[in-house]
């Protein structure tokens, strides 16, 4: 059985590299072309970029994961992807015609640049570097969990994990960005079938409509599709707060950036906008898979929700389906992690070594940004073995704190509130502080809040009072 | 390219997505009327997800007349 699962996986992922190899065979590899793809994306190509960066092992597995083991609370990820959309309506065309004038490679080179501050764009290479760690970690866990479960007992944990690390760092070399882009398309359409399989088909098998799920999963837990209480965890204010964290923070990852940049107008990346809200509705089955395991396959706590929906595949349905689905789902963790590696490792490339002149070369540069792919991927490995947190907790920890970095693109946008750099950064230092106190002591945070709100505040407090104290620097620097 | 004319409007027009799928939701937290079997929560969300296109639409063509 496990022959033909895995074999199916296999065959998927090759023919995708091989789609993708051929797709970028021809051109050229700088630093440029690698890390930003030339700049010469066109909307569907960005489009697919963007939605194969967004559209991850988190919402194939960790969206029905929450919707199995928490119930409602998994409703906040169809709303703060579409408030971000609209943020970036607003946002994105001004940092891209920025990246483009100056010629800027990654997410921290705007800080570099709009602040004149070479020390503000390293210190948010090394956070957003940091907290890319545990986003590969995600995909990561991800691969592991599917390829464990297609290989019906012959994979254990340590050797499935040990083959999504190699799957990952074979992925990033072969592609590129480009590459990754192209790779996408394959994963789309893959994806789209396995989640329409997952949330119309299963549910049909076992209760005859998607809508009796509901019903079903009511009758035998009437709490689970509503918000209970205020400030409980999970509660509405949590629900409200983690949406506008994670909504600020969605285009501040280094990836995010990168896919920015690689537009080439400013209309594409607006059209973008207007439509990706539509993409979110592929969630709704995504639930549907969650609450129909729920219901078949019940008893999965905390993690392990994770793996809800493929176990009941597992269970009830054979080897091919197994594979065909989970192959959908490897390329679901690796379409993405390429991206957000290949992100992570520009920043030492470039933010941390070129920019101080430990590099000096093109050619030293994209060797410095290969090694760095490994050190992530290593990284992300480490966490994965120390962490065993779920896919949704994996993404939150992220996001609060790349989130952290909002205030500073923001009040950049318009010299007239431009903030002073040394605010900008003690605002950073002081919210990523607040998300290791949380964090390391466990302390419980007022009124159900998230954490990462509560860091974004204080963060937002010591920007504006170093930016009274030391006054706004005057820069030359233009959006 | 023209630089878009930002007006008030559009501002206003993107912000009624943006509140009604954050502090709108929990004035949402009912389980009826449920509408095609959903839970009125997620009948919310989902009508303002299918919404939201539609209102930044009006903001692009807002901005980007007489071009």
């Amino acid at each position: 059985m496990s022959g033909t699962a895995l074999g199916i996986i296999a065959a998927i992922l090759l023919f995708t590299i091989i789609f993708g190899w051929l797709a970028v065979r021809s051109i050229r590899m700088d630093p440029t072309q690698y890390i930003v793809g030339g700049r010469s994306f066109g909307w569907l190509l960005l489009w697919l970029l963007m939605a194969g960066e967004i559209y991850t092992s988190f919402t194939f597995l960790g969206a029905a994961g929450w919707a199995y083991t928490r119930g409602a609370p998994a409703f906040y990820i169809l709303c703060y992807g579409t408030i971000a959309y609209i943020i970036s309506y607003f946002m994105l065309p001004r940092i891209w015609r920025t990246a483009r004038e100056n010629n800027l490679l990654t997410g921290p080179d705007y800080f570099r640049f709009i602040y004149d501050s070479k020390w503000l764009g390293a210190l948010v290479a090394l956070v957003g570097f940091i907290f890319l760690v545990p986003y590969v970690t995600l995909q990561l866990s991800g691969l592991e969990i599917l390829l464990r479960i297609a290989g019906y007992g012959a994979l254990n944990s340590v050797l499935a994990v040990g083959i999504a690390f190699a799957l990952i760092v074979l992925f990033v070399f072969f592609m590129g960005l480009r590459g990754t882009a192209w790779a996408s398309i394959v994963k789309d359409v893959l994806v789209l079938l396995g989640v329409i399989f997952a949330g119309i088909v299963l549910p049909i098998h076992f209760f005859g409509s998607p809508a009796a799920v509901i019903d079903r999963v009511l009758a035998e837990k009437p709490t689970w599709m509503t918000l209970q209480g205020t400030t409980t965890p999970n509660g509405t204010v949590w629900f409200v707060s983690t949406v506008v964290l994670t909504a600020l923070g969605f285009f501040m990852f280094p990836q995010s950036m990168a896919a920015t940049y690689s537009a080439k107008s400013a209309e594409t990346i607006r059209r973008n906008a207007i439509f990706l809200p539509f993409y979110q509705l592929m969630l709704l089955l995504v639930y549907f898979a969650g609450f129909t395991a729920l219901l078949v396959h019940p008893g999965l706590k905390g993690p392990a929700g994770d793996q809800s929906f493929m176990l009941v595949l597992q269970q009830y349905y054979p080897p091919w389906v197994v594979g065909a689905i989970a192959g959908a789902g490897c390329l679901a963790a690796l379409v993405p992690a390429s991206a957000q590696v290949l992100a992570a490792a520009s920043l030492v490339s470039k933010n941390l070594l070129a920019d101080y002149g430990f590099v000096r070369t093109e050619q030293g540069e994209t060797l410095a940004t290969r090694i760095a792919v490994i050190l992530i991927a290593v990284l992300a490995f480490a966490f994965w073995a120390v962490a065993r947190t779920s896919l949704v907790g994996l993404l939150l920890i992220a996001y609060n704190g790349v989130t952290q970095f909002f205030p500073g693109v923001v009040l950049s946008l318009s010299p007239r509130t431009r903030p002073n750099p040394t605010g900008v950064g003690a605002g950073i230092i002081v919210g990523i502080a607040t998300l290791a106190y949380f964090s390391a002591t466990g302390a419980s945070i007022p009124w159900g809040l998230n954490t990462g709100f509560l860091a974004l505040i204080l963060n937002v407090i010591v920007l504006v009072v170093v930016t009274l104290v030391l006054g706004r620097r005057a820069v030359s620097a233009s959006p | 390219m023209v630089e878009p004319r930002r007006s008030s409007l559009s501002i206003i027009l993107a912000l009624i997505p943006a509140l009604a799928l954050t502090i709108g939701v929990p004035f949402a937290n009912h389980l009826e009327p449920r509408i095609f079997g959903l839970p009125f929560l997620l009948d919310y969300i989902v009508l303002w997800i299918l919404l939201t296109p539609a209102f930044m639409y009006t903001v692009y063509r807002l901005e980007h007349r007489q071009e």
